[in-house]
């Protein structure tokens, strides 16, 4: 094993919701010591892949209980290539009928599991096909994000994560407009960076996030699961999403959180969302890499002793209540105008709904 | 917030505490108030007096693949077969209210279930069939209330009222939130619609169970035999409590829900965990609720042998996982039982399979003289100790969840999933350290065992399937088509009973996919809530 986290995608495709065993996994590889993006139910072969290749993924795991797998893996194996990241091995999890594995291994997978196999063993396999990956070197890197190749920036941020690059390129300046997302666990800050993205780039703007997750304390790694409310069906190459695993020290905040942020920036996108680790004093940290901080919130969350606490509200530019389908939303707000006074704007959302998106997108882009 | 483990997780039976229990195991036990005959209040021993005496339990085999004309044919085959109800298992579009001919549903149309996206595949689902002669079970959640109106309107042409149906709609959204995720709109709006079902078969439909509230799905996703028991009642009572407030009458509606556990392998916990349902129920409906008929104090309730326990390895193995599974609930005294085919971990059931796993009750009830005396592990130093010791660690989560609000504050804190998370993480840890033992997999394994043949769904069902809905999409009268949706979107933003409207929609050929976006626009749609 190397001495960066392998980054793995785990994924679930289709209708099906059998989770368990993908969960189970999900935590397994955590504490064995991977940074595991873990997208959720509901994916497409394109989202899959879309993801593998911007989060520069060492090996795709693909879980599915629902028979649909001969029609699944040819879609994720030709999206594979589309994208040009045919060094990205694909195992596949789930329901096979013995006879039909040799025409998966056919078609490209790297591996295929069945029910009944073993968490280690499956870790292990993990190991072995990630150190067999061929990555890009650092120059190829380079020279792909200079000439706009959205894989190579996937795997420029990585050298870029690792703290590889070392002076040896600086990327060029870029006029993206930062804002820094934050607010407690729970608020739904996903799922409005997912919906305000989707909204700038139907405006033709491109749009890159930055999602920090906590590490794992215990085992160095760490479970990447805010991707998954991000997505919507296909997102296409305005959208760029990259999970960063934050460490202990960087006050809610990755290491190296500002230099991938720059080079996003000078790769040319329009704005950058930087979603941080839940809210707290820590997290005034953001402020130093964002141009302006917007602090998500929901009905009930507020009241008045827990406003006053948060050193987040001073440093706060503009306020988001979402949720605002459930009961409590114009008591929050009128607590929310009495907290912090005039002159910060104040909006009301619902992403379950898709209410309000339009106004708060607005927001961010004037 | 962090949860505390209630119980170790038991796919791997663990030791009990004790080698041998005595009478002071069950020191403060009252017979009459914890126990009493079967018949009595407060059921731990059954709800009838003479249990399987009088009548056997329902043998119900849950069937669908395919088109709705192979799962009509599989459906007359087990009626032959002496089956005494039907259960309907849908495919994964139609579970997640999605049309045949949508894009996500690519590759998966017929594949677990049958696929029915119109008034039109309902009808032929039930070709030939008497409606007013059979039980019909649906297992659907989201789109539920869809799928009921479509049934309703196929009896109607052919003559048979609402009131005179029989059959139980799966229609519990609370547990899709919690462990096997078909949910479509949030909890709140989700939890409305349950309650629309609710309040018109209590009205329309008085031989019908509208809610069959679900332990199963909780206990396979990983949750333990307490987690199960204490999740599932608290979903009951949430339901109770929405009908309630809808102003319906608890007497007139609460005999008409009915629960679904899962018969995993730990033999004894499992009997004491239905026994102690039944307890908990019939105290819950009585004392907090105020239900006066007795009846309305029973918690009926049907069993299926955990899929979960099946394995790929030496799969004839399974027959035998099944027979202890099944002696289990019936010992526990359900009022309906779904025994597993031995091939359901490879892919669905042979027709052989399936009839074998209907043989397996059979002999239980026609060989074994189980049957002929109700309640036959009643005081059971043992069974007792374990059926109280269910019941307080019931009690233990029914408080967990009071604190977080009841149980849609607890699914919006991620309670639910974190729980059963944890349980399931734990059991895969035992297993790979070999304390959870499986025969054939990680005891006893063979390299070469024999392989048995299983089902395949040809791609041309999907192909056909699509080919006649988009037909039907062309064919329909358009205007009505239109303003039934129309209604149908006025009637939930309007926060109306939407059953009516349903039924129209579905009588105008709306597919399950219209009717479901049409109510998304006023509910939303649901992205899961938190997941770790």
């Amino acid at each position: 094993m190397t001495d960066h986290p392998i980054r793995i995608l785990l994924a679930k495709i289709g209708l099906d919701g059998h989770d368990r065993g993908v969960k189970v996994l999900a935590r397994s590889f955590r504490d064995a010591g991977f940074d595991v993006i873990y997208t959720g139910l509901w994916q497409t072969a394109q989202s899959t892949m879309l993801a593998a290749m911007q989060e520069d993924i060492d090996v795709v795991g693909v879980s599915l209980l629902s028979a649909a797998h001969l029609t699944v893996m040819p879609e994720v194996l030709r999206h594979r290539k589309e994208l040009g990241i045919e060094n990205v091995p694909v195992v596949l999890g789930g329901i096979v009928p013995e006879d039909e594995h040799h025409l998966l291994y056919e078609m490209g997978c790297a591996a295929v599991f069945n029910p009944g196999a073993s968490v280690e063993g499956i870790v292990e396999k993990f190991k072995v096909l990630a150190a067999d990956r061929k990555r890009l070197s650092l120059s190829e890197a380079i020279a792909g994000y200079e000439s706009k190749n959205n894989a190579a920036l996937g795997q420029l941020i990585t050298y870029i994560q690792r703290d590889q690059v070392d002076g040896k390129w600086t990327p060029p300046a870029g006029s993206a407009k930062v804002f820094g997302i934050t607010g407690a666990p729970g608020v739904g800050k996903s799922s409005l960076i997912g919906k305000l993205g989707k909204a700038m780039c139907e405006k033709g703007f491109k749009v890159a996030v930055v999602a920090v997750d906590p590490s794992s304390p215990v085992h160095g790694g760490a479970l990447l699961g805010d991707r998954l409310r991000m997505m919507w069906g296909e997102p296409g190459d305005n959208f760029f999403i990259r999970s960063l695993s934050s460490g202990k020290e960087y006050g809610g905040l990755g290491p190296h959180c500002a230099d991938v942020i720059r080079a996003l920036d000078g790769y040319g996108f329009d704005y950058i969302l930087v979603e941080s680790v839940g809210a707290g004093q820590s997290d005034v940290a953001i402020r130093d890499v964002v141009d302006k901080t917007l602090l998500v919130l929901m009905p009930e969350s507020g009241d008045s002793v827990q406003f006053s606490k948060a050193g987040i509200m001073e440093i706060a530019d503009m306020f988001i209540i979402n949720k605002c389908d459930l009961p409590g939303a114009d008591a929050t707000e009128g607590q929310l105008k009495s907290a912090v006074g005039t002159g910060r704007p104040i909006c009301r959302v619902s992403t379950v709904r898709s209410e309000g998106i339009e106004a708060a997108a607005d927001l961010l882009l004037n | 917030m962090a949860t505390k483990p209630i119980s170790d997780p038991q796919a791997a039976p663990v030791a009990n505490d004790k080698p041998f229990y005595g009478p002071q195991d069950v020191a403060g036990i009252d017979y009459a108030r914890d126990l009493a005959n079967p018949g009595e209040f407060p059921f731990t021993r059954g709800i009838h007096p003479e249990m399987y005496r009088k009548r056997t339990w329902t043998m119900r085999q849950f069937a669908g693949f395919g088109s709705a004309e192979d799962t009509n044919e599989r459906f007359k085959y087990l009626l032959g077969q002496g089956q005494t109800g039907l259960s309907t298992a849908f495919d994964l579009p139609t579970l997640m209210g999605r049309d045949s001919d949508d894009p996500l549903s690519l590759g998966e149309v017929g594949k677990c279930g049958v696929a029915v996206s119109s008034l039109d595949d309902m009808r032929r689902l039930f070709d030939g069939i008497a409606l007013d002669q059979v039980s019909t079970s649906m297992t659907i959640n989201a789109p539920a209330a869809i799928l009921l109106a479509f049934y309703i309107a196929v009896a109607e042409e052919k003559s048979v009222g609402p009131d005179k149906l029989r059959g139980t709609l799966q229609n519990d959204i609370l547990k899709e939130f919690h462990a096997q995720n078909e949910y479509v709109f949030p909890p709140r709006p989700s939890v409305k619609l349950v309650t629309d079902t609710i309040e018109y078969g209590t009205h329309h439909m008085p031989q019908w169970n509208t809610v069959s509230i679900s332990g199963y799905h909780i206990r396979e996703a990983g949750a333990s035999a307490a987690q199960e028991l204490a999740f599932t009642l608290a979903d009951g009572m949430s339901y109770v409590e929405h009908a309630l407030e809808r102003g319906l009458d608890i007497d007139e509606f609460s005999k008409r829900l009915s629960f679904f556990f899962d018969v995993h392998n730990d033999f004894f916990e499992e009997i004491a965990k239905i026994r102690a349902a039944r307890r908990i129920w019939a105290k819950v409906m009585r004392d907090k609720y105020g239900a006066k008929l007795e009846r309305n104090w029973w918690m009926r309730c049907h069993a299926q042998t955990a899929g979960v326990t099946l394995t790929e390895q030496q799969p004839t193995n399974n027959v035998v996982r099944v027979a202890y599974q099944a002696l289990a609930a019936v010992l526990a005294g359900v009022q309906s039982l779904h025994t597993n085919s031995m091939d359901e971990t490879l892919a669905l059931p042979t027709e052989n399979a399936v009839k074998l796993a209907l043989r397996t009750q059979q002999i239980i009830a026609c060989e074994t003289n189980v049957t002929s005396v109700a309640d036959p592990l009643g005081g059971s130093w043992f069974i007792e100790n374990k059926t109280n010791e269910m019941e307080a660690e019931a009690n233990e989560i029914f408080r967990e969840i009071d604190d977080l609000g009841g149980v849609i504050g607890a699914i919006e804190h991620g309670y639910f999933r974190r729980s059963i998370a944890d349980s399931a993480i734990k059991q895969s840890l035992a297993f790979d350290s070999g304390e959870a033992e499986v025969v054939g997999v990680n005891k006893y394994v063979e390299k070469d065992y024999e392989r048995i043949d299983v089902l395949k769904i040809g791609a041309d069902v999907e192909k056909q399937q699509v080919a006649r809905l988009q037909q039907l999409k062309r064919d329909r009268d358009a205007k009505r088509h239109q303003q039934s949706l129309e209604a149908l979107r006025k009637a939930a933003a309007d926060d109306a009973n939407v059953m009516p409207f349903l039924i129209d929609a579905a009588k105008a050929d709306a597919t399950v996919g219209e009717m479901m976006e049409v109510m998304a626009s006023v509910f939303g749609r649901y992205d899961g809530g938190p997941e770790w």
